[in-house]
């Protein structure tokens, strides 16, 4: 159930978690969107001649679906900052799993802090970050 | 008592964590840990009190360093004056030879972490700088490992005889207690820690 009131928000809970569409049309629609069209992105040959384990999908779309993540759980929610650190690849076409838990409250301004992780299919954290959203 | 001995809070430049938020979610998940260590980045924190944290959610909290040297990053317990003017935290390229062996004249120990890490792990640089004199405990379970990372490490510790630790190397608060270090021992001190890891009182455990 969508959320869209701090009072209904508790300290631990977990968004519910979701696995992105990252393969590779959907990433080449999203750098030909934002005007980044390099084969580190879309092509897997081109990325592993540059050492890279194959195409891996851009930081911002990265942080993009992280972003979807909170609206997905709280569609109202202002996304105050969102602060991601890329620990490793996420590789194109590969189904991670995109996942988020309170953290922190601030019952004065309302706003809660988020975990942040995209992890792939062994569990590895790639792509980990906190935002701060208020409700 | 069980103890996760690698954790990042904000005051390290890659990491997200408040230290009370940690406690918290030790609290609320009923994580199975009695303290943690914060072990910043390039730095040692003789500032920072948690005694009150410590008496509000009954846990130990203790303090030490993680420095980067030639062979990788390296955990450093025990840190007191002596040893933070015995060579500049804050640099990239600290000899290990040094970090071990200060840390021992200062009463500390000196604890390579993740070594099965490519490029900051200690096991990556054996084939160009060759083995390593006085390591006596590695961390062989860390939280944020990849692939096999901790499998070399734990064959490391096997092969060379070293005691293995373990710690989440938590950069955010959901990452905390991933892997810990059991110790027989009472630890309420630093010195307590140290003591139990230079006895070998230590036993790393996962809860991945």
């Amino acid at each position: 159930m969508a959320v869209d009131r701090y009072e209904d928000v508790e300290f631990g809970e977990e968004l519910p978690e979701f696995t992105p569409d990252i393969s590779m049309p959907k990433v080449v629609q999203f750098t030909q969107a934002a005007q980044m069209n390099f084969g580190r992105f879309t092509d897997h040959d081109e990325a592993r001649k540059s050492g890279l384990p194959g195409a891996i999908v851009p930081g911002i779309m990265s942080q993009g679906i992280l972003a979807a993540l909170i609206h997905r759980w709280a569609p109202t929610a202002q996304i105050q900052k969102i602060d991601t650190v890329f620990r490793a690849p996420l590789v194109v076409d590969s189904a991670p799993t995109c996942r988020g838990v309170v953290t922190d409250m601030d019952d004065e301004s309302r706003i809660v802090e988020i975990d942040l992780t995209l992890c792939n299919e062994a569990g590895e954290t790639r792509v980990l970050g906190t935002a701060l959203v208020r409700l | 008592m069980i103890l996760d001995l690698h954790n990042h809070s904000v005051a390290s430049d890659d990491a997200r964590a408040k230290v009370e938020n940690y406690c918290q979610w030790i609290q609320r998940r009923e994580l199975p840990l009695d303290g943690f260590v914060l072990s910043e980045h390039r730095q040692f924190d003789s500032v920072s009190d948690y005694r009150d944290l410590e008496d509000q959610f009954g846990l130990v909290i203790l303090k030490a360093s993680e420095v980067e040297t030639e062979y990788g990053h390296v955990l450093v317990f025990g840190v007191n004056d002596d040893l933070q003017a015995s060579f500049d935290f804050s640099s990239v390229k600290l000899s290990l030879e040094t970090v071990l062996s200060e840390a021992e004249r200062c009463g500390a120990i000196a604890v390579p972490c993740h070594p099965g890490r490519p490029r900051v792990g200690m096991s990556a640089h054996f084939e160009q700088l060759g083995p390593v004199d006085g390591v006596t405990v590695i961390e062989t379970l860390n939280g944020g490992s990849r692939g096999r990372e901790n499998d070399i490490a734990i064959e490391l510790a096997e092969q060379r005889g070293y005691k293995g630790i373990g710690g989440s190397d938590a950069h955010i608060v959901s990452h905390i207690g991933r892997c810990a270090t059991k110790i027989e021992r009472e630890i309420r001190s630093i010195e307590d820690l140290v003591g139990a890891l230079k006895e070998g009182d230590c036993e790393a455990v996962s809860y991945q």
